[in-house]
């Protein structure tokens, strides 16, 4: 999974970004930056499902630029958050889009059984009618592993998403 | 012509202290990490703050303000009173409290360090609680812990391996294991200490230093 890379020390200081300015989806804020890349720099933070969740991390943008972000608790990164905007420069967050292991269970005794098992993990997971996703937040190897014992007595299925 | 008042930057609010967390099972050594941490971070002149989390004592919070490390006032304690890793993970009201606490006691505060209940290999943090979290496991634990991949070996932004001067005591191959954790981790840092006599301790503050309290 392609994700920021987290920064080491460079020896020169981190450019602090303190604050959430505004969102991508916000069409005012959407014109300024779209101004801004007329004749500026646009740089992204691309952060994964884990990372988004903090509120303070040093991380690199897709240029190069080690950033060290503090958000007062009260605010949450999210997909389009604006952190930087000046005249030609400007520094925004994209969340990687989430990966999920479909599984269908092949009665309700496997569906239980999946349910407490899944559970007993802590995965996150999301219902979709009769399957269970899972949130990879790991190699998919490894919760295929972990479900092997199921797959293997057929209890369940993986489902490959539609092309 | 965009305005600039879309810019509206909310200046009255503050990121606060960076809240890092410390876990790992019974007797790996987490609040003697604590313990040697405490008086590097003073010595490098960073204001901090202690939570301990025990299960149905103030133990581990007595035995940090009785250290005369840091000033007692400093340090709070949470009662957890049933499986530790749910004051961490599932419902971490408490410890969000008891940070918010020690933030509005004490001005300026850069760091709340926020010690789990021993727990199990499973054990991991919110990250709605902290900023960042390191797992602390022990030699005397055996080397096959790392590829047991319980959730905090995998997880934790920081993984440490104490008590590594017992190694040839309990017949433990430290090279392998530390070879084993890299592997299951994947990159992610694994850093060893013998928090008996401090040893690796430096090493660990400067992570923190770069990665959550943004040092050069």
């Amino acid at each position: 999974m392609l994700m920021a890379e987290k920064s080491v020390a460079t020896g020169a200081d981190p450019l602090r970004l303190d604050a959430i300015l505004g969102l991508l989806s916000e069409p005012s804020m959407a014109d300024y930056i779209h101004d801004i890349g007329q004749h500026g720099v646009i740089e992204y933070i691309d952060l994964g499902g884990d990372d988004i969740r903090r509120h303070r991390l040093r991380v690199t943008t897709d240029r190069g630029t080690d950033c060290a972000i503090s958000l007062p608790r009260s605010q949450h990164l999210q997909n389009g958050a604006v952190l930087l905007a000046e005249k030609d420069r400007a520094i925004i967050v994209r969340m990687l889009a989430r990966e999920w292991l479909r599984l269908a269970p092949r009665d309700a005794a496997a569906a239980l059984e999946l349910g407490y098992f899944a559970g007993n993990m802590h995965w996150p997971v999301r219902f979709d009618s009769e399957l269970l996703l899972i949130e990879l937040q790991g190699p998919r190897q490894r919760y295929l592993d972990r479900l092997d014992f199921m797959v293997a007595a057929g209890q369940i299925r993986i489902v490959e998403e539609a092309a | 012509m965009i305005q600039d008042s879309v810019l509206v930057k909310p200046k009255a609010m503050s990121a606060g202290a960076a809240r890092v967390g410390i876990g790992g099972p019974v007797g790996s050594g987490k609040t003697a990490l604590l313990e040697q941490m405490i008086p590097r971070l003073i010595a490098r002149g960073r204001n901090i703050a202690v939570v301990t989390n025990d299960l149905v004592t103030k133990e581990d919070a007595e035995r940090v303000r009785r250290s005369g490390l840091i000033a007692p006032e400093r340090v709070l304690a949470v009662e957890t009173g049933a499986c530790p890793h749910t004051a961490i993970r599932e419902d971490p009201t408490l410890n969000i409290q008891a940070a918010d606490d020690l933030e509005a006691r004490f001005a300026n505060l850069e760091l709340v360090l926020i010690e789990s209940g021993g727990d199990n290999l499973a054990s991991t943090f919110s990250l709605d609680l902290v900023d960042f979290w390191m797992f602390v496991i022990d030699v005397a634990g055996g080397d096959d812990i790392p590829r047991k991949r319980g959730l905090g070996i995998l997880q934790s932004d920081l993984l440490i391996i104490n008590k590594t001067d017992l190694a040839p005591h309990v017949r433990v191959d430290l090279p392998r294991m530390v070879a084993e954790a890299n592997e299951v981790r994947r990159g992610k840092p694994v850093m060893l200490t013998n928090c008996a006599t401090g040893a690796g301790v430096d090493e660990v503050i400067d992570h923190l230093s770069s990665t959550v309290l943004f040092d050069r």
